[in-house]
């Protein structure tokens, strides 16, 4: 600062000098005017220098004295720490000192205490999981805190323990029924009646929910087992106390229940097929239709023939050894040869609409394990392209396709099987039919005519 | 009756292992030996009656030998082959499907394995066992059921063929 002030004053005179070197005629009252004033000025900032150094040493007194003073705490507190320090170490032996005795206090107290927490943690899940949780909740907290303690457990704890066991054995061996909330498949929730079955099975009058642990809420099942099943759950919901009744118990407490809603269905079965298992079952329907028509038709066919037969004098022209018959007496009296020609000619005419749409029925018959066949390879190359895509980690990806190859397999046999058999059928009677008109019509007409003549 | 208990058991636990398309095998087979024991009966007690009846009625005809004789007797004949051949076909057919309904017992086996694999994984190979049982379990009471139906089917039919030639033969023209 002074400094500064200085190196101003100097500067302030070498401009006044250089001022007066450019103008001669300045006015040199003025410059004496600015030197006196520099020079006071001078003196009155040494005094207020002064001032100030003399605030300084006074401040510098009253620090030292501070000094003085922290270094006397400092020591002091160091003198406390080293005591403290001596204490610590001592506290440390005593403490190592009641630890043994404790160790000896408890003695064989403290294996018991670890099989405790440990029973305790073990009991969590299975207690937690239990569907006796589901109409007494909460048991799982007490257990939980007995797990998780660090110090020793007092007898009060002791018996939670040994209740919360005793209760999940009493409840496992009873039926017992109570309202609770069921979250339904459609997302509302419900309150319900639900009749519990030990620790096995809930049901409800819907047929079986399941407890689930993780949300601690009661589901129905994604699909319900089969009806005689169900039949004895709504049994159960009905039986008066003490009644005996039949049900199906789920041993595994719901694992089989809610493997069994995995398990497709038979029409889900058929549905894996696709549209080669659709092509197959309309093969199916149309040659049993066909068979079904022809059977019918044949068996008409072959009752008219037979009242035919046993009128012979009067051709009826419903049918076809009628028409036949009607050739000969239309034809009675030329020669024998003629007469077999015309005979011939007309069972000709008859035969076609006897053995009609049967082939049909065999080649459908062999057609639908050819298309069985078919969904088969095209399955595999939809397996073997999941397997270039995912490749073979992983079966589940796999299997739905090879299900689609299986099944049309198996369809294109539950096709064929029954065609196989209704075209044996409906082949035998038009056979039964063709034979009549083939080789026994000229018979007939021989003994008829015989009879005439005689 | 333990003896027969003791049978039913066993037969029952083959199902057990085999599944549903063992009835069907069961069904075609039973279908097919009452069929063929109907046949037998037919050819060894009611045929030769019928066959008497035939040769003496032909004997009993003065003409054998005009157009209206032929006609006749090709009647008769076919009219008896006619009884011969009922029901042959049906055998026959029998016969061909008992390895097709084995092989769709094979194929809803292999389902049930796929789908224990789809739900189950591969780990459980015991699980899948039980569809491979239900696979290859059918398909041997087929191919049994075949081969039990084959040897008497072809027995049937050559005797039946036998019977009606013997039948054209008993016919002479005189």
């Amino acid at each position: 600062m002074k400094k500064l002030f200085k190196g101003f004053a100097v500067a302030a005179a070498l401009s006044v000098s250089a001022g007066a070197a450019l103008n001669a005629h300045a006015n040199t009252q003025e410059l004496d005017k600015i030197l006196e004033q520099v020079k006071q000025q001078r003196i009155s900032e040494g005094k207020l220098n002064k001032a100030r150094e003399q605030e300084f040493l006074s401040a510098k007194a009253d620090k030292q004295a501070l000094y003085n003073k922290a270094k006397r705490d400092f020591a002091a507190e160091q003198a406390r720490g080293e005591a403290l320090k001596k204490q610590f170490a001592q506290n440390e032996i005593t403490l190592a000192e009641k630890e043994t005795a404790l160790e000896n206090a408890k003695g064989t107290l403290g294996e018991m205490f670890g099989v405790v927490r440990r029973s305790a943690s073990e009991a969590i899940g299975s207690i937690e999981a239990s569907i006796v949780s589901a109409e007494k909740p909460g048991r799982a907290e007490v257990l939980r805190s007995l797990a998780a303690a660090k110090e020793l457990p007092t007898v009060r704890e002791l018996e939670e323990l040994w209740i919360a066991f005793q209760t999940e054995m009493t409840e496992s061996a009873k039926v017992s029924k109570f309202q609770a909330e069921v979250a339904e498949l459609s997302g509302e929730v419900k309150t319900k009646e639900i009749t519990r079955v030990g620790n096995f099975n809930l049901v409800t009058k819907d047929g079986y929910v399941y407890y689930s642990a993780e949300t601690k809420s009661i589901q129905p099942l994604g699909k319900q087992p089969d009806g005689y099943v169900l039949d004895t759950v709504t049994a159960l919901i009905n039986a008066p106390a003490g009644q005996v009744t039949p049900f199906y118990l789920d041993p595994t407490r719901g694992a089989i229940l809610r493997l069994n809603t995995q398990r497709a269905t038979t029409e889900e079965r058929w549905h894996q097929g696709d549209t080669v298992g659709y092509i197959i079952t309309a093969l199916l329907v149309v040659g049993a239709l066909i068979a079904l028509v022809r059977f019918l038709d044949l068996m008409l066919v072959t009752a008219k023939i037979r009242s035919q037969m046993k009128n012979i004098n009067t051709p009826n022209t419903n049918n076809p050894l009628g028409r036949i018959l009607k050739v000969y007496h239309d034809n009675k009296n030329q020669d024998v040869e003629n007469l077999e020609l015309k005979l011939d000619e007309a069972i000709l005419r008859e035969t076609p609409r006897i053995d009609a749409g049967i082939n049909i029925i065999k080649i459908l018959a062999a057609i639908a394990p050819l298309l069985g066949l078919l969904g088969t390879v095209v399955g595999m190359i939809m397996t073997f392209e999941s397997i270039t895509l995912f490749g073979t980690g992983d079966p589940k990806i796999m299997a739905g396709n090879i299900s689609l190859a299986l099944v049309t397999t198996a369809l294109g046999l539950i096709a064929a099987l029954p065609l196989i058999l209704l075209h044996a059928i409906v082949s035998g009677r038009s056979k039964a039919v063709l034979h009549i008109l083939d080789e026994q019509s000229a018979g007939i007409i021989a003994s008829h005519a015989e009879k005439e003549r005689a | 009756m333990l003896v027969l208990m003791e049978i039913w058991e066993s037969i029952r636990d083959f199902v057990a292992t085999g599944g549903d398309v063992l009835y069907v095998v069961a069904i075609a087979l039973f279908l097919m030996w009452v069929l063929m024991i109907e046949r037998y009966w037919f050819l060894l007690g009611e045929f030769p009656k019928m066959q008497k009846e035939i040769v003496a009625k032909w004997d009993a005809r003065q003409d054998t030998t005009s157009w209206y004789a032929h006609r006749i007797r090709e009647a008769w004949i076919s009219e008896a082959s006619e009884k011969l051949d009922e029901r042959m076909l049906i055998i026959k057919t029998l016969v061909a499907m008992c390895p097709l309904i084995g092989l769709l017992g094979t194929v809803t086996g292999m389902i049930t394995v796929f789908e224990t694999m789809a739900t189950q994984g591969t780990g459980n190979a015991r699980m899948m066992a039980s569809g491979i049982s239900m696979a290859t379990v059918p398909t041997m009471a087929g191919m049994v059921a075949a081969l039990s139906g084959v040897f008497f089917s072809t027995r049937l039919e050559a005797r039946a063929k036998m019977a009606k030639e013997k039948l054209v033969d008993s016919l002479p023209h005189h």
